[in-house]
């Protein structure tokens, strides 16, 4: 290897030592960071979801007290999630409770409908024209505590109690209680042999408002109407409402193993985002040289005379390159004056003096056509005085 | 460190062995530890790339549109075998091609791999990186590191107009006296007496001579020999504009936008200069805008154009107004005795009245002062086409610039100064012929 004349090489890959150097102060900022995020949530007590008006749930908007106290009183309480379980627990000594409406289809709806048992639905609007047939929401109204001013006998004796939400317009034979603004917001009446109450808000059965007023007594009174309360709590998260016939879900058909493959492949994706990600050695950059034609300047000065029909200029410039070109061939030293050049060209081509003259130092031309024909007279005369 | 495509396909090999695994969640998870284990064996049994050693050979010069190899030896002083790939980085400009070169070195050796060059532009070309990718046993994985190699490669300037040199050095050679169709040369200067022959031209009889001896004795003539030839080089924005097609093949994008002025400008010195050293004559060069971009004196005439392509290659146009009054005053500072100026730039009306028309006559008092420009196709085109009214506002707008052109050369030829304006392809040429033109008048 005689020919090999360069210096050696020089590695400039990082070392362990300097991107440890490099490194540790943004690891430490990582770090800090990420336990200035954990700390608070390891902290702070492994709190349940909140889960409004569940009989399980012991929180503020949780209906565990009312539960309770069913309990107490004798009443069995069940609790279930989907409609299927729904209505295989419901028997003929049963009311349902249903506190939310949201994650109902209009098939689960009507099912409910279908089954004929007392229902007490609280707090929620929607399917209500398939779950309470007659009952319509109306105006949304404040809750607050409200008299019963009526003759149902379960409000008549619980007396004032929070209510509110929805007022609703009830159907003949109904009893429409705690009215807000002339409508009621609990109205109950009979339907298809059972008993179907509505009240526009559940907040009086929730644990915070239970001991007020007589929500209690109104709750009691409602609910603990049957001796098995089916209670129809909102499903958790996650959990689709599309619960089949034998209450399974599609997923429920789907071996767990698939969730798992597609977790495997997501990993496989991001081992070939690393391969393809990865440069073989750095992005060169050059400095490169401006590209720029020489003759966009004409071209600019072109498109403005055309921009601006800037014929007497044009003209101008053609009749002087013409000029400039016929004087050494009409044998005129470049001074020469108009009369010589045009005398000249004349005599040389033939043509009217008159006609020559207008065409070399004549007005410019009055429309962009006379520029074109200017134009060609001024090549066909230049042809003429160089082809004679 | 690098991963390889056979670790992403062994990853997704994997949801085939989750999908039937009894216990999906912990086969992702051992699944997950296996391939950072292997990754981490393959790691750690790669050929170290940071202990390579690396030298260049191979050549520093290359004209234009030829092709180039530089050869890289690796080796390998580690005790495990690299086995991978070695990407060479030159700049895009450069033209380097194998963009990847496979490499297998076993210890203690070492290899030699060829890049092959062919640039697109002229100018100093700097070999950036060398960067090595040492693949593991298994080859999921790689080490990755990068060295750096020195080495530059000149690209010169292309010569285009050479072959236009046989010619004129057949018309030099006629001005010599040397050519057999021509008794008397049309040289100026007083070479020797001799003897008259039939045939020789009787107003070249010198009767002073004549009349010592008993003998017709002829006086012969040569070109004048021994003058100085100074071409100075505008690098200024002018010089940077396009015009013409670019010559060398193989640069698409340099083919639409044709080749800047300031190239054009070199074929010709080049061409003038080659000419000129042949005729005897030294031949300087100077490069300027605002300060001396080259300047190029005393070359003797053997490895004259060698120099002066050397001299050339990284000159690039600098997009700043030449500066006439600094380029005159250093024409003057450099050339002390008369000599012949051959400024090459553009014959552009604003740049020229402003700057060196008023300076001009400081120069062409003490030296034969030639102007060259290279005129664009592109504008003559224009003012031919006149079909339509946006064709005659273009060729009106392309006549006014001709008109400028002839206004300036003019001007110039008024102040005695000789002025060469021709299109891209003519201009080599016709600079060669206005030097000969000079020389046979014998005004250098």
């Amino acid at each position: 290897m005689s020919t090999v004349t360069a210096p050696s090489s020089v590695s400039t890959s990082p070392t362990a030592k300097g991107m440890w150097r490099s490194g540790r102060g943004i690891l430490l900022v990582a770090l800090l960071v990420l336990a200035t995020a954990l700390v608070p949530v390891l902290l702070s007590s492994p709190g349940t979801e909140d889960r409004r008006l569940d009989p399980g749930d012991s929180s503020d908007v949780g209906a565990q007290a009312l539960a309770e106290l069913l309990g107490r009183r004798g009443v069995t309480v069940v609790r279930v999630e989907s409609v299927f379980a729904l209505l295989a627990a419901a028997g003929p000594d049963s009311q349902l409770l249903i506190t939310d409406t949201g994650f109902l289809t209009d098939y689960d709806a009507r099912r409910i409908a279908g089954s004929g048992r007392d229902r007490l639905i609280v707090g929620a609007v929607r399917h209500l024209d398939i779950l309470a047939k007659g009952v319509l929401a109306k105006e949304h109204v404040r809750a607050r505590s409200r008299e019963p001013r009526c003759d149902l006998r379960q409000a008549a004796r619980a007396g004032s109690a929070y209510l509110g939400g929805a007022s609703f317009t009830a159907p003949a034979g109904s009893t429409g209680c705690y009215p807000a603004a002339g409508r009621p917001t609990l109205v109950r009446y009979a339907l298809d042999g059972g008993t179907v109450t509505v009240a526009g808000d559940g907040s009086f059965m929730t644990n915070l408002r239970l001991a007020e007023d007589g929500n209690a007594a109104l709750a009691m009174n409602l609910a603990g109407a049957r001796p098995r309360l089916i209670w129809l709590a909102t499903p958790k998260a996650g959990d689709s409402g599309l619960a089949g016939p034998e209450g399974r879900s599609l997923g429920d058909f789907i071996p767990a193993g698939v969730g798992w493959a597609i977790v495997q492949l997501a990993v496989a994706v991001g081992v070939v985002a690393l391969w393809r990600g990865r440069r073989l050695g750095p992005v060169v950059a050059e400095r490169l040289p401006v590209v720029v034609r020489a003759s966009e300047t004409v071209e600019g000065r072109g498109r403005l005379y055309r921009a601006r029909r800037a014929r007497d200029r044009a003209a101008l410039a053609l009749r002087g390159a013409a000029i400039d070109r016929l004087a050494p061939r009409l044998g005129l030293p470049p001074t020469a004056s108009p009369e010589e050049v045009v005398a000249a060209a004349a005599a040389r081509t033939g043509r009217d003096a008159p006609e020559v003259r207008s065409a070399l130092y004549g007005p410019a031309p009055v429309d962009d056509g006379a520029l074109v024909a200017l134009a060609g007279y001024l090549d066909t005369l230049e042809r003429q005085v160089r082809d004679s | 460190m690098a991963l390889t495509g056979r670790a992403g396909l062994l990853a997704a090999l994997g949801a085939l062995v989750v999908l039937v695994a009894p216990d999906p969640p912990m086969a992702v998870l051992g699944l997950a530890l296996l391939l950072a284990a292997l990754v981490l064996l393959d790691l750690l049994f790669a050929g170290s790339v940071r202990g390579l050693r690396f030298q260049r050979d191979g050549e520093r010069l290359v004209r234009l549109g030829e092709s180039v190899t530089v050869g890289l030896v690796v080796e390998n002083p580690g005790r495990r075998r690299v086995r991978g790939v070695v990407r060479d980085a030159w700049p895009p400009s450069a033209g380097a091609a194998p963009r990847h070169l496979r490499v297998d070195v076993p210890p203690g050796q070492r290899r030699r791999l060829v890049t092959t060059l062919t640039p697109t532009r002229r100018g100093d070309r700097e070999a950036v990186t060398v960067t090595v990718r040492s693949l593991g046993p298994l080859g999921l994985a790689a080490r990755q590191g990068s060295h750096l190699v020195p080495w530059s490669v000149r690209v010169l300037p292309p010569f285009l107009s050479r072959k236009h040199l046989p010619a004129k050095l057949a018309r030099l050679r006629e001005l010599d006296g040397r050519h057999p169709a021509l008794v008397r040369g049309q040289g100026t200067e007083f070479d020797s007496l001799r003897e008259y022959v039939v045939g020789d031209d009787v107003r070249s009889i010198d009767w002073r001579a004549s009349a010592r001896r008993s003998d017709v004795v002829v006086r012969t003539w040569r070109p004048e020999r021994d003058r100085r030839v100074l071409i100075v080089l505008d690098t200024g924005r002018t010089s940077a504009g396009r015009v013409g097609v670019a010559p060398q093949p193989g640069q698409a994008s340099g083919q639409a936008f044709g080749w800047p002025r300031l190239d054009w400008s070199m074929d010709a010195a080049l061409l003038l200069a080659a000419l000129a050293a042949r005729a005897g004559d030294r031949v300087d060069f100077l490069a300027y805008d605002r300060t001396v971009r080259a300047w190029l004196s005393g070359a003797s005439r053997t490895d004259l154009l060698s120099s002066l392509v050397n001299a050339m290659a990284p000159i690039e146009a600098e997009l700043v107004e030449a500066d006439s009054p600094g380029m005159v005053a250093a024409v003057l500072a450099r050339a002390r005795r008369r000599c012949l100026v051959v400024l090459l730039t553009d014959l552009n009306a604003a740049a020229m009245e402003e700057g060196l028309l008023p300076v001009l006559p400081r120069l062409s008092s003490r030296h034969t002062v030639l102007v060259a420009a290279v005129a664009d196709p592109r504008v003559a085109a224009m003012a031919s086409e006149r079909d339509t009214a946006e064709q005659v506002y273009d060729a009106a707008a392309a006549e006014r610039l001709r008109g400028e052109r002839r206004r300036i050369t003019a001007r110039l030829r008024g102040q005695g100064v000789e002025v060469v304006d021709a299109l891209p392809e003519d201009i080599a040429p016709a600079l060669a012929d206005a030097y000969l033109a000079l020389k046979a008048a014998g005004r250098l």
